[in-house]
């Protein structure tokens, strides 16, 4: 029993994290109808931030946070200026534009590796490696400070995007972007919010994810799955279905990880993305199958 | 002449393609309910989407009280007093009937003002009172339709344009929306609306539009209109149907 | 108010779309220049005998390498640039044909060069039953579907002890000389591309390249005009599977060692989508042209740079640039613009 509530907790806690590495991919879904297969890559790039502020200055990677945040929401904008604010303008879906996105991810990590090399880097605060004991029970501090944060960013997000004029503007755009137009909403400008938003969360969670995870330059291949599986479980650009699908497979994958074997458990997602394609065959983002 | 919008001989189209407009004019006087008919793919929705800053007019004049509309955005048209309810799904289905009510009055500053309008539109509608707090994408084709036209209230504009706001609803509820329009007309709000279905359309308006390859082919009283037996034959069924 | 109906001259259009229509047919006719592949062919053919008068193997090499991204590149067009289905799993298949004829050649020593046909079916019959699931789904979903079959595949291969694991394994040489060794992956290699350009152009001339064809303009539409939409998306997906898994069966002789992370990287399956993309999806000359660029590219940044980090910024940063500026591709754009040299019309 003990076990099981531990596997659990561990789930849990790893779970919030992974929550806030896809919502920030559901928000630009949501907004701009972009799968951004690029957004693992960026936030392995918020995770370099938090390595080497830590690493240059010493300073905690949870201090680092609010920095690799504004920093990665800067770099959005600047993706978003030069590559996407065209794809915006026409409507449609074309795989063109997810082709941008991958080739964006490979030039993130092209210039992640040529800055840091590919060698595994993990930042290690004191807490990182520190644990509370309740009875028999142990909770990782690291992954217990991850994931509350990761919670707390989520929870400020939803009432961002649930009460203020911006949020109302942002949730009009997702739902109906040419009504919202027509409504005075600068569609546009949403956008780029919406991106420089959405990548900047990726700057978040990579400075809580640089000590939870080890990570290079690399690694956002085997995340991009995982989060899509969770994103798209949750909902395609539903906030709160993407925190609970994220709960949900990460306590999943924990128990695969202990009771099957360590490397076992990232298949979880995986599979999961496929038994969701089985079962939904209009496919993850109900597209039509006109769409080309 | 006292005309509240004039549309002169514009040329429009999508992006750089062809241009799908090309000499359709338009007068529309105010308090009016005005109706532009013509067949499916006359270019019917591309000229009210040229009006409300969609697309860019290459060519002619949207004069709305006397000033130039060309070149503006549709946030700035929709300031001067032009609202436009697109065909279908003009609403956003996952927020509530009062949020889609307070996106109506996005351009409004004042958010107490804005709180005061939303309380008297949903005193003048019971049905969207009574739903208020109902997502709008779960209610009835013609409850939506009613939430959409009822939404362009909200700033007080001059001029409210609809795309075939019966565009599915059934034949009584058809009526309502007419209703509705004519309601909107007497507190002096004028009218341009699109409709598929002519005779109905010209019957409840004062004002009819002809629109057939991006052309405005007659323009008149709606009654001129209904009689003429060319129009007659050509767009209402007249000869055919008999 | 005037009434002015003039009557709109509908049988003047029809003839005007008319004359258009035959000067398209007439443009398209003009006669392709299907002989420039075919003397290329006979001319790489003689290649090898350059080795009589000295060491001409890099030489070799490079053309080996470009026939066997051209094969693969002209392979996933028959899914991807045929479909629209643009998938980034297709390593897998390069994987499943490496490993089975590897794996063989390992435990029998039979070359991979004769049982390449065998890997191909097994990669086609692998292709075959993913098909059946993943496209289900098109767009984005399809193609978040191929990365996660990767992600599976490579899981899988990194820990089944029977194939080396994440170590893979090492395959016997041949007993050839230095100077002849590379000759018969050359000559096997070259007929694998030019078969499998060859079937792309039959594919695309035959009623089943025009239902497939039909599928990437509308799907639905495809499906009402009595296309069995799922069975030809299936069978394009197989055959696209079967030239990569022909393809890996010999590449893992050449190379003498099979390793998940040489077969089964994201950036194998990135470089087939870009050479399409930057030569011209959906075109016979396309990714025979992408894949000659892109090697040449690929050369041209592992002698001038080295490091390996820089070559996925290369790719990805041509990728980019690419389908900002040329999203037709090299043959797709000149085509539009009606600038196509002879030599590039094949299709
Ligand atoms: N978004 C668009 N992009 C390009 N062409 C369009 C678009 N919408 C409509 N059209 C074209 O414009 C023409 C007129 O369409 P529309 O104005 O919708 O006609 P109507 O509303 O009178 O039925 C049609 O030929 C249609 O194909
Ligand atoms: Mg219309």
């Amino acid at each position: 029993m003990t076990d099981i509530i531990q596997i659990l907790i561990l789930g849990l806690a790893l779970g919030g994290v992974i929550a806030l590495m896809g919502s920030g991919l559901a928000l630009v879904f949501g907004v701009m109808r972009i799968v951004n297969l690029a957004h693992p890559s960026l936030i392995i790039a918020g995770a370099y931030i938090a390595y080497w502020g830590a690493k240059l200055t010493g300073i905690d990677p949870i201090v680092m946070l609010p920095v690799a945040a504004a920093i990665m929401a800067g770099i959005g904008v600047l993706m978003y200026r030069l590559v996407f604010e065209r794809e915006a303008r026409n409507a449609k879906y074309s795989e063109m534009t997810v082709l941008l996105t991958f080739a964006l991810a490979m030039i993130v990590e092209g210039v992640l590796g040529g800055l840091f090399t590919n060698t595994q880097r993990v930042t290690s605060p004191g807490y990182a490696t520190d644990a509370f004991f309740l009875g028999d029970l142990f909770i990782p501090k690291g992954q217990l400070y991850a994931g509350l944060i990761s919670l707390v960013i989520i929870g400020a997000l939803s009432l961002f995007l649930k009460y203020s004029r911006l949020g109302y503007a942002i949730r009009a755009t997702t739902q109906n972007r040419e009504a919202a137009e027509l409504l005075g909403v600068n569609v546009n400008l949403i956008s780029v919010l919406a991106f420089a938003i959405g990548i900047g969360l990726a700057g978040a969670a990579g400075s809580l994810v640089s000590f939870v995870f080890s990570f290079f330059p690399a690694k956002h291949w085997e995340w991009i799955a995982m989060l899509m599986s969770v994103v798209v479980l949750g909902g395609m650009g539903s906030i709160l279905g993407t925190v609970v699908a994220a709960l949900l497979l990460s306590v999943i994958a924990a128990f695969v990880g202990t009771w099957v074997g360590a490397t076992w458990s990232t298949m979880t997602f995986f599979l999961a993305l496929f038994v969701i394609l089985l079962i939904r065959p209009q496919g993850l983002f109900g597209e039509k199958p006109e769409m080309a | 002449m006292s005309e509240l919008l004039q549309v002169t001989n514009i040329t429009a189209g999508y992006g750089d393609g062809p241009a799908i407009l090309d000499g359709a004019h338009l007068t529309v006087e105010p308090g009016k309910v005005h109706c532009i008919i013509g067949p499916n793919g006359a270019g019917k929705s591309t000229l009210l989407k040229a009006i409300c800053g969609m697309l860019t007019i290459r060519k002619g004049d949207v004069v709305f009280k006397g000033k130039r509309l060309n070149g503006l955005r549709p946030d700035q048209i929709l300031r001067a007093g032009i609202c436009f309810v697109p065909q279908e799904r003009a609403l956003f289905p996952k927020m509530t009937v009062r949020e889609n009510l307070r996106m109506g009055g996005f351009v409004l500053d004042d958010q107490r003002e804005l709180e005061r309008r939303i309380g008297e539109i949903l005193e003048r509608f019971p049905i969207l009172k009574e739903r208020a707090d109902q997502q709008a994408g779960t209610m009835s084709g013609g409850q939506q339709q009613t939430l959409a036209m009822a939404r362009t209230l909200i700033i007080k504009p001059d001029i409210v344009m609809l795309d075939e706001p019966s565009l599915g609803l059934a034949p009584k509820v058809v009526q309502e929306m007419f209703d509705i329009m004519k309601m909107m007309s007497a507190e002096g709000v004028t009218v341009l609306l699109v409709e598929q279905n002519a005779l109905i359309g010209l019957k409840n308006s004062d004002w009819g539009v002809v629109l057939d390859l991006g052309r405005t082919l007659f323009e008149g009283p709606a009654s001129t209109v209904l009689s003429d037996p060319r129009i007659q034959e050509l767009y209402l069924g007249g000869k055919k149907a008999a | 108010m005037s009434v002015s109906l003039q009557q709109s001259s509908a049988s003047a259009v029809l003839e005007a779309r008319r004359a258009h229509n035959d000067k398209l047919a007439r443009k398209a006719d003009q006669a392709r220049a299907v002989w420039f592949p075919l003397t290329l062919l006979a001319l790489l053919s003689l290649l090898p005998l350059l080795q009589l008068s000295g060491n001409y193997n890099y030489v070799l090499h490079i053309v080996l390498f470009t026939a066997s991204y051209v094969a693969m590149a002209s392979s996933w067009n028959i899914l991807g640039g045929f479909t629209g289905y643009v998938s980034l799993g297709h390593a897998v298949f390069f994987a499943i044909g490496g490993y089975f004829s590897g794996m063989i050649l390992a435990r029998f020593g039979i070359s991979t060069i004769v049982t390449a046909p065998v890997a191909g079916l097994v990669a086609a019959i692998a292709g075959y039953l993913i098909g059946r699931i993943t496209l289900n789904v098109r767009g984005p979903s399809f193609i978040i579907s191929s990365i996660a079959l990767l992600m599976i595949a490579r899981i899988l291969f990194d820990n089944w002890a029977f194939i080396g694991g994440a170590n893979g394994v090492t395959l016997p040489v041949n007993s050839l000389s230095a100077q002849w060794a590379k000759v018969p992956y050359y000559y096997a290699m070259l007929a694998i591309a030019a078969v499998t350009v060859w079937v792309s152009y039959r594919i695309k001339h035959s009623k089943f390249g025009l239902g497939l064809r039909a599928i990437s303009k509308d799907e639905v539409k495809a499906e009402s005009a009595g296309i069995d939409t799922r069975f030809y998306k299936v069978l394009a997906f197989a055959l696209s599977a079967f030239f990569v898994g022909m393809t890996g069966a010999v590449w893992g002789e050449y190379l003498t060692y099979l390793r998940p992370n040489i077969f089964l990287i994201i950036l194998v399956s990135a470089n087939l989508v870009l050479m399409c993309i930057l030569g011209g999806k959906g075109t016979i000359a396309g990714p025979v042209i992408g894949a000659i660029l892109i090697v040449a590219l690929n050369e041209l940044f592992v002698a001038t740079m080295g490091a390996s980090e820089l070559n996925i910024l290369g790719t990805g940063l041509v990728m980019a640039l690419g389908l900002i500026f040329f999203p037709l591709g090299l043959v797709g754009t000149l085509a539009r613009r009606g600038k196509l040299p002879r030599v590039l019309n094949w299709d």
